[in-house]
């Protein structure tokens, strides 16, 4: 068991901010204010807007007595506030350590108020994976509440992972939106244009997170959920596509398949040659699953990757093997226990660190390169790993931290970080 | 055509129009330099030898920027011109004499310069020892006043003083000097861990005693090497046998070290424990999260070409230690070219306010450190990031807490550039605090689409998402207003309107492109190859949008040969793009 948590934060926190990026939902912070507060600030980050959070910031008696009526409260104040469709209540540690009945409020709710869906999400107590986690829970929350439509024979739903995926898979619908195939997207900026996910006939997973949303679309509206890989780098790119292309018959997307290859290749061959000259060996470290997805793109690009997993769902395993074997030994799968970052590093001794604010503070200082892993979302398609490896070895800023360690060693008795 | 000016076309039946030159009056003169010079010495008495138009402006700029700089004037009227100004000066001489000042100092107006009225006569006749003119000369610059100014002080200086150990002077800092007040603090702050005492600083808020005493110092310290005081070191060492350094513009942890060791060696002190202290300080900051986060995805522009040694320390600073992209400075000698031409490729000498203008929106920095003119231009141009780096200012309010120099000047700078640059873009890319998050379900054309995913890779990595988001909501916003779909066109709008300026310029290359066809053989014959290319490099121009193409063969070809390339080569294309910051 690591001595910390190298999570991004907290499933509340990612609920809050996933929920709080899809007009018509309005989520309710169900927890005490020491647990509230922090998630708040967490998540006015990446908020587009209404940065307030409304929450019932519990009191000891409430703990004692139960805090349902507060609750209840809430959702009436919000609604009469708002008029959302939907309002979920995150559920957090408290609430669900002394058993609050949270469900039956969200029952009443609905009853009391016809025109509200209120559906809740349990994000307490869900490390580890915590950040993958409150993506996926607080979707399987929407999906809970959507009303059945007519499927689209032929149509394809993409599964993204996170709310910023909201603005981000444009990447990958318009190849499909060009092939004339009819295309859902989920999450989305708007709750009547998610909830048209039910529509789509073939459900495909974009990440390794939504396994409970997809598994959850599938019983509720029959959806066939197809993983087929991580669309990241050219290669995953262009299978998933054309995946895509043989669930539906589209000889069309394969030809822009193929058109989009010439494009890229040329360039994405260049990178390639920068990373065999220049050899790499990078260590991500449990981000909010892009840990696998980053370290994909830096195995097609010839870097040595060691990768310490937060995912191990079916779709997380699936990925693995897929990487195992098309990479073998440039990849290796760090899943035993270790206490801190800094031993990792020490150990696999990588020229770059993906990982997250707590493992880079062990790190930085010895003057590593880290990335946070959070700054490495919407990996998706060819353009982002275009963009990706082109400016990889600038990103690095080898130059600066050459400088350090030359002031350091003149000036600064030396690193002793 | 002289350096910031230029030319105008004038409509036709003016011929002799066409002669004149449209001049930019955004930099400080001689008198400037001399005045501000003067002004600071507090025992002192300035007169402003002048009509009262110039005593006013100059006295009300600095009561702007300055605490409580005090100043006579002549007030020189249209009559004593004609009749010559003598009188009135001995007039006001004398009632400034008799108010018992330590040294008055006359300085002399254009007006004055072009009557030539017998100053000295006068200065003469009052009788009163301590009294220096200074006549700036006209179309001089604002470092060549101040260094006439500095070099008129010597004669207040005392040859026969002996030499204290440990002793410096502080030549440079004047009223009117960007930042001297905490540049003087910190390093004064500086010098006293490793047991050295400033005796004088020359000048900005000495006394005359101070001034007279100066020859006491060990060594001179030129505060300002690429602007002034390094004349009249040189002076004072020929006088007072006064070694002077400057060698180094105590910007940025490593100058500064190196500032800091020179003099230590000078005195044959051990500063090295102390140097290790704030080496180890300095590194625990700039690793902190938020640093490296912000700067190494940042560019900076520097528009401080009233100040060459702010250009020089800043630029190095920001380039080596922080990893940031210096896209653009401007300074105003060759010599502090030739040093910031070592970490910006794009370095103006006294631009005029257009080129400037030209240049943001072609570099798109991050944020832009200047003036106030600067800053005019970066808000219309819709820049949110600004610092304040140089004069000149419509008023501004300085301390000792905001240093640039030094170690905590490094410190300041990062602190100040990191926390507006990251801040703004939070800001920037947010809704209303209460505001919606989508305007509904509304379907994007399928450019518009393709062309956001583009837009979303030329965006730092620390505000994709968010600024991402922004833009999706903006486009959604009008399209819903307008009854329409989202088109290329309404991104376009979008994107210009809201998302991190740095970017705005590069956008235009994603709307250019969308929905061209690669460039064929036939396209790439008729671009206006000079150089020899390869085929791998003439492929890279298949990024460029057509319109652009021939810009861009004209652009690299320039850089090729700018960097001794004999040919143009896929490195050399990487090199010139990373050079426009694409």
């Amino acid at each position: 068991m690591p001595l910390k948590c190298y999570e991004h934060c907290c499933s509340s926190c990612i609920a809050l901010a996933n929920l709080g990026k899809i007009e018509g939902v309005i989520p309710i912070l169900h927890g005490p204010q020491a647990c509230t507060f922090g998630n708040q600030i967490g998540s006015m980050f990446c908020r587009p807007s209404r940065l307030l959070t409304i929450g019932t910031t519990l009191k000891k008696s409430e703990v004692i007595f139960g805090g349902e009526e507060n609750l209840k409260q809430q959702i009436r104040n919000v609604y009469a506030q708002y008029t959302p469709k939907i309002i979920v209540i995150i559920s957090t540690c408290v609430p669900q350590l002394i058993g609050e009945d949270v469900k039956g409020v969200s029952t009443d709710l609905q009853n009391e108020i016809p025109d509200l869906k209120v559906t809740y999400c349990e994000t307490g107590f869900n490390h580890p994976r915590s950040t993958p986690m409150g993506n996926d829970v607080s979707w399987k929350a929407i999906v809970d509440v959507l009303e059945p439509q007519e499927v689209v024979k032929n149509s394809v739903g993409l599964l993204g992972r996170a709310g910023q995926d909201a603005d981000s898979l444009g990447t990958l619908t318009s190849p499909l939106r060009e092939a004339g195939i009819t295309t859902y997207a989920f999450p989305a900026g708007h709750i009547d244009e998610m909830a048209k996910i039910v529509k789509a006939e073939f459900l495909c997973p974009l990440h390794l997170v939504p396994y409970l949303t997809s598994k959850r679309l599938r019983e509720r509206f029959g959806s066939k959920v197809e993983y087929s890989e991580l669309p990241v780098g050219v290669e995953g790119t262009s299978n998933f596509l054309r995946g895509v292309a043989d669930l539906t018959g589209s000889q069309k997307l394969r030809e822009i398949v193929a058109r989009e290859e010439k494009r890229v290749l040329p360039r994405w061959q260049r990178i390639k040659e920068q990373f065999k000259r220049e050899k790499i060996r990078a260590l991500l470290v449990s981000g909010p699953a892009n840990e696998i997805s980053i370290g994909k793109i830096l195995a097609e690009l010839g870097a040595e990757v060691i990768i310490v997993p937060a995912m191990r769902n079916k779709f997380a395993q699936q990925e693995k093997k897929i990487l195992l074997d098309r990479y073998r030994s440039q990849i290796t799968f760090h899943e035993e226990d270790f206490d801190t970052v800094a031993k990792l590093a020490d150990f696999y001794k990588p020229q770059v660190i993906f990982a997250d604010f707590q493992g880079r503070v062990e790190v930085i200082r010895k003057l590593i390169p880290c990335h946070i892993n959070e700054n490495y979302l919407n990996e998706y398609g060819y353009d982002y790993a275009l963009d990706f490896g082109e400016y990889f070895f600038d990103n690095l800023r080898r130059p600066v931290f050459e400088e350090w360690r030359d002031l350091m060693a003149h000036y600064g008795g030396g690193i002793c970080a | 055509m002289p350096k910031g000016s230029e030319r105008i076309d004038h409509p036709p039946g003016y011929p002799e129009a066409a002669k004149m030159k449209m001049k930019e009056i955004h930099k400080p003169s001689s008198f400037e330099g001399a005045v501000w010079v003067t002004q600071g010495i507090k025992d002192a008495r300035m007169i402003f030898h002048a009509p009262p138009g110039c005593y006013m402006m100059q006295h009300m700029n600095s009561l702007c920027n300055e605490w409580h700089p005090d100043f006579y004037s002549t007030l020189v009227s249209y009559g004593d011109v004609m009749q010559g100004t003598e009188t009135q000066l001995e007039d006001v001489l004398r009632k400034v004499v008799a108010e018992n000042p330590k040294a008055i100092f006359i300085i002399t107006s254009p007006v004055v310069e072009i009557t030539g009225d017998d100053v000295e006569g006068v200065v003469s006749k009052v009788g009163f020892d301590k009294t220096i003119t200074v006549r700036p000369p006209i179309g001089g610059s604002l470092a060549e006043g101040k260094e006439k100014a500095f070099i008129s002080l010597i004669d207040l200086m005392d040859p026969s003083v002996k030499k204290a150990e440990k002793t410096v002077n502080l030549i440079g800092p004047t009223y009117n000097t960007f930042n001297w007040r905490a540049d003087t603090f910190e390093l004064k702050r500086m010098l006293s861990h490793i047991g050295v005492s400033v005796h004088t600083v020359l000048t900005a808020d000495c006394t005359v005693s101070e001034i007279e005493d100066a020859p006491r110092a060990a060594l001179n310290i030129c505060m300002y090497p690429y602007d002034w005081g390094v004349v009249v070191a040189e002076r004072m060492k020929e006088r007072f046998n006064t070694p002077y350094v400057a060698d180094h513009v105590p910007i940025g942890f490593r100058e500064s070290a190196a500032w800091l060791e020179e003099i230590a060696q000078f005195f044959q002190i051990d500063a090295k424990a102390y140097l290790a202290q704030e080496m180890q300080s300095g590194l625990d900051f700039i690793t902190t999260l938020l640093v490296t986060n912000t700067f190494f995805e940042s560019s900076a522009a520097l528009s401080t070409d009233n100040c060459d040694s702010y250009s020089v320390g800043i630029g190095r600073f920001l380039k080596r230690e922080l990893g940031m992209e210096i896209s653009l400075v401007t300074v105003g000698t060759d010599r502090a070219k030739e040093i910031v031409d070592q970490v910006c490729s794009t370095v103006l000498v006294n631009p005029s306010i257009d080129e400037k203008k030209r240049l943001f929106l072609e570099k798109a920095p991050t944020i832009i450190l200047g003036n106030y003119y600067d800053l005019k231009l970066s808000t219309d141009l819709g820049f949110k990031n600004f610092l304040f780096a140089d004069i000149p200012l419509i008023g501004h309010i300085f301390s000792e807490t905001t240093p640039f120099m030094g170690f905590m000047g490094a410190k300041h700078l990062v602190q100040a550039i990191g926390n507006e640059i990251y801040t703004k873009i939070f800001i920037e890319t947010k809704g209303e605090m209460e505001g919606i998050i989508s305007a509904g379900e509304v379907p994007w054309e399928l450019d518009a689409e393709k062309a956001l995913g583009k837009i979303a890779q030329l965006l730092p990595h620390f505000i994709r998402s968010i600024a991402i988001k922004k833009l999706h909501q903006g486009a959604d916003e009008i399209a819903v207003e307008r009854k329409t779909k989202v088109t290329l066109e309404i991104l376009r709008e979008v994107a210009l309107k809201y998302t991190p300026t740095r970017f705005k310029a590069k956008y235009s290359t994603v709307f250019a492109e969308r929905g061209e066809e690669g460039v064929g053989e036939g396209g790439l014959e008729e671009l206006p190859f000079q150089m020899e290319w390869d085929k791998e490099a003439q492929e890279m121009l298949e990024m460029v949008p057509s319109e652009f193409r021939a810009q861009a063969v004209s652009g690299t070809e320039e850089y090729a040969k700018k960097h001794n390339y004999t040919r143009v080569t896929s490195q050399v294309v990487d090199e010139y793009r990373r050079e426009l910051g694409f």
